[in-house]
């Protein structure tokens, strides 16, 4: 995993210091989540490793720990998905096209793209986990010639929590993605798969050199983890992106520790061989 | 845009907190009179109108047939606003509600005269619901500008959920322990800045309760550094808390 | 740098001197406490006091520091670089600062907090009173005593002696009646601060290194941490009054205007039960700490083993803060660890 370029992140050297982002485009994507395309106010080209987290904030509202769900080969602008939780979120989420926002980033170490090329990579989205893993999905399909097979899962509570129709639309079509997807609940027109993420599994067969990335509800890793063991995976190939109360981003704060290490800088992704040794990780 | 209507009623309650409005006087509470219009307001004014942007309400929910005249409010007002140890909590009336003969105690041979009929004393959101709420007693008049200031910019106040502890230790006041005397600090709900344990007075948790406020430790606590009697510890929060307590419930709270 | 001298007589003068030319900030009374806070003649500073309510980190790290304030979509950073001197800081305190020095420093520097740190001069002195809950002198290891401060003052018989061991704490002496300290003030202070380490009416059982693997042994022992916790109120003074905790909370204020405002941060506190909240919206929340138990481990894991790597000690000084300001009287270090080590 690629280290933070700091200097990016601390203008001034003040490292709670944000910088100014416009707002290009925003759609609703759920009742609760807005999906807002953003760029650099400064017009400086967006740098960032996929799975990397920023400090989104709005003055006099505060500021959340947000993942990018774009992936950086599209330099010119990023993407961020706002699920309306609390104070930050809510302001966030009643934003237009036009208006500033704030942002401290990148931040942490993303997803390892040297250990994923030219391997197999299985992505596994639970709900809203699918945001920060967009950026790498993008990535692949961008780069898709780097990598070998691709498969996506991806599971929601019911139909209406699923996010980026548009790319899920292309994902179904596309030769080259093996897309699954499933909803705890159906209603009357889901004519897909009903049942927990982990149903998929066997949807396909996994090569056990498969590289995994998983992102969803901390519920979900234990059980993921498991469908992995069972094809063989081992523990070193298997990515966690993790969720925590990433209050400052830049290691000081103390929300977000786990044992020694930070959700925020020493993470959000980590392998999960390494989390097995770090207690309350999981 | 007009400014909004806003008006002040009171329940059962000593009308302290409004009391402590009119206390304002100073250039901040002059300010924000620019921007709001004020309908009603039984200590300053009488007047009444139909539509309210901002309620205030006062005291707590202690008769039955007090429902109807929340309901009204409810429906007239846009957001409602609960102020006051009374209104959020049921406050310091609530202390009757484990005492059958709290009128016996209080009024003696008019115990019985109909107009002192009353229930439990219970927070305004047992009736209605409520959208803020302002705690204390009587609620702090800088607190009450900043939510309102937040509210009529169309923003969320933010209160914190931490015990008052916290907020003393930050002013390195000696803790009312070391000095020989009680406190409910460790489970009182802070955002006063710990006023009265700066006064050299304990915190009787006038703003509530954390949310897992460790009543058996207190109890401890109270008997074994606070000189207090087992019953005497025991009872110690229904002062302030007694709705909040957990034993609150088998009273119907 | 040399060691200096000067006279019980003379003492009062340098510390008025001193304090009419720069900000001092030292020990005082408050009522039968004592406190750091500014030192304006010399009648004021309370050399002989045991430990104060607050560690002197607070003046590097305010309880509220404004880290940004904004206008509208406007907005500066708000870095306080004004030194001051910090004077009669007790050797467990400039234990504690260097531990906060690290972690503000390493990967991102914090300049909110090292600005200042870093135009400040800090004077150590030695221990007149030993403080009832304090436990320092069995805290650590050999090579962890405390390094950044930039002079060291010790009482003696008749006068004072000052070590200076930057150009910093050099420059300190031109505000008094310093004379060249002789071998033998010289070791009688070093006799003075060697002799009080013993002191500590209390006292760990074990080294650091061996309470460092017990304690992360017991990590999965969920009745000895409920049992230990079971008293917790969750307040958070124990964190409050440490000098190696530093965790904050960052929130924005609105001046009543609600056009401009501030983006602070306070001290928090790993003890409170929202400290690991997440909300996950739709009214669900992922709570990473929920019960006493696991928030009081996280303590006690943090002061005895998570950082000792990175620190090279234990992040615990043995002040005794916390010992004193549990009223459950729950937190106290030598109570926890010796029972950790006995289980």
């Amino acid at each position: 995993m690629t280290a933070t370029d700091y200097s990016q992140v601390a203008p001034q050297g003040n490292i709670f210091l944000p910088k100014e982002c416009k707002i290009v485009n925003v759609k609703q994507v759920t009742e609760l989540e807005r999906h807002f395309t953003l760029k650099h106010a400064d017009g400086s080209k967006v740098k960032f490793e996929p799975g990397q987290i920023m400090e989104v904030s709005l003055f006099g509202f505060g500021e959340i720990p947000i993942g990018y769900a774009s992936s950086p080969t599209r330099e010119n602008t990023f993407d961020i998905v706002i699920r309306t939780v609390g104070r930050v979120s809510g302001a966030v989420n009643k934003l237009n096209e036009g208006d500033s926002l704030f942002i401290r980033g990148p931040l942490g170490h993303g997803f390892p793209l040297e250990d994923l090329r030219k391997k197999d990579v299985l992505i596994v989205a639970g709900g809203i986990g699918l945001c920060p893993t967009r950026s790498l999905i993008q990535y692949i399909t961008d780069k898709r010639s780097e990598f070998k097979r691709f498969i996506l899962f991806y599971g929601t509570k019911d139909p209406s929590q699923q996010m980026f129709l548009d790319d899920i639309a292309k994902w179904k079509k596309a030769n080259d993605v093996e897309y699954h997807e499933t909803v705890d609940r159906g209603d009357s027109n889901w004519k897909g798969n009903v049942g927990v993420i982990t149903e998929l599994f066997k949807k396909t067969e996994l090569s056990a050199d498969t590289r995994v990335v998983i992102c969803g509800p901390p519920i979900m890793f234990r059980f993921v983890v498991a469908e992995c063991e069972k094809v063989g995976i081992k523990y070193e190939n298997i990515y966690l992106d993790l969720e925590r109360r990433m209050k400052c981003g830049v290691g000081k704060c103390g929300h977000c520790q786990i044992n020694d290490k930070y959700a925020c800088i020493d993470g959000p992704v980590f392998r999960y061989s390494d989390l097995k040794k770090l207690e309350e990780a999981l | 845009m007009s400014k909004p209507k806003v008006a002040f009623f009171d329940f059962t309650c000593c009308e302290g907190c409004q009391i402590e409005l009119t206390n304002f006087g100073d250039t901040n509470f002059l300010e924000l009179l620019n921007h709001i219009d004020i309908v009603e307001f039984r200590e300053a004014m009488t007047e009444t109108s139909d539509h309210i942007d901002i309620a205030f309400i006062e005291g707590s929910f202690s008769r039955e047939e007090d429902r109807k005249r929340l309901e009204k409010i409810r429906e007239r007002a846009g957001v409602v606003i609960a102020y006051g140890a009374c209104a959020v909590t049921g406050g310091i009336n609530a202390l009757k509600n484990d005492r059958p003969d709290y009128k016996q105690c209080v009024y003696g041979k008019d115990a019985e005269m109909p107009h002192l009929d009353s229930q439990i004393a219970r927070p305004i959101s047992d009736a209605i619901k409520v959208d803020f709420e302002v705690s204390g007693c009587p609620m702090d008049k800088y607190e009450f500008l900043d939510i309102v200031s937040h509210l009529l910019h169309g923003k969320t106040p933010v209160v914190p959920n931490y015990p008052v502890c916290v907020e003393c230790k930050r002013n390195e006041q000696i803790c009312r322990f070391d000095e020989g005397d009680y406190c409910l600090g460790m489970i009182a709900k802070a955002g006063c800045g710990a006023k009265c344990p700066a006064d050299g007075i304990p915190c009787e948790a006038c703003r509530g309760f954390i949310d897992s406020p460790n009543e058996a430790a207190l109890k401890k606590v109270l008997m074994e550094r606070g000189n207090m009697s087992e019953k005497w510890a025991e009872k110690k929060t229904k002062m302030f808390t007694a709705n909040l307590r957990s034993d609150a419930k088998t009273l119907g709270v | 740098m040399n060691p200096y001298f000067i006279t019980a007589n003379d003492f009062d003068a340098f510390v008025t001197k001193m304090s009419k030319d720069k900000k001092v900030i030292g020990p005082k009374a408050k009522k039968q406490k004592f406190v750091f806070g500014e030192i304006k003649s010399a009648d004021h500073l309370r050399l002989d006091y045991d430990v104060t309510i607050l560690p002197p980190k607070k003046v590097f790290t305010p309880t509220c520091q404004t880290l940004v304030t904004f206008d509208g979509d406007k907005f500066e950073g708000n870095v306080d670089n004004d030194g001051v001197i910090l004077f009669g800081v007790h050797f467990y305190d400039i234990r504690g600062i260097d531990i906060t020095d690290l972690l503000f420093r390493e990967n991102n520097r914090d300049v909110n907090y090292l600005a200042k740190r870093e135009a400040s001069t800090i004077v150590g002195s030695n221990i007149q009173n030993v403080s009832k809950r304090s436990f320092w002198g069995s805290i650590g290891t050999s090579d962890s005593g405390p390094k950044g401060h930039d002079a060291f003052l010790t009482k003696m018989d008749g006068g004072y002696v000052l070590e200076c061991l930057t150009q910093k704490g050099e420059d300190l002496v031109k505000f008094g009646n310093w004379s060249k300290a002789s071998a033998a003030q010289v070791s009688e202070a070093e006799k003075i601060n060697k002799d009080v380490m013993d002191k500590c009416s209390q006292k760990l059982s074990h080294s650091s290194s061996e309470i460092a693997e017990k304690v992360r042994n017991s990590f999965d022992n969920q009745e000895l941490w409920s049992n230990l916790a079971e008293d917790c109120f969750s307040c958070g003074s124990c964190n409050t009054v440490c000098p190696t905790c530093y965790c904050f909370d960052v929130q924005d204020k609105w001046n009543l205007n609600q056009v401009s405002g501030m983006r602070n941060r306070y001290w928090d506190s790993c003890l409170t039960e929202d400290f690991a909240k997440v909300s996950l919206g739709a009214g669900s929340e992922e709570n990473f700490r929920e019960t006493r138990g696991e928030r009081f481990r996280h303590r006690i894991m943090r002061k005895a083993t998570y950082l000792n790597e990175k620190l090279g000690t234990p992040a615990c000084v043995g002040c005794g803060r916390c010992s004193a300001a549990c009223t459950a009287d729950i937190a106290d270090p030598v109570n926890v660890i010796n029972k950790i080590m006995e289980v």
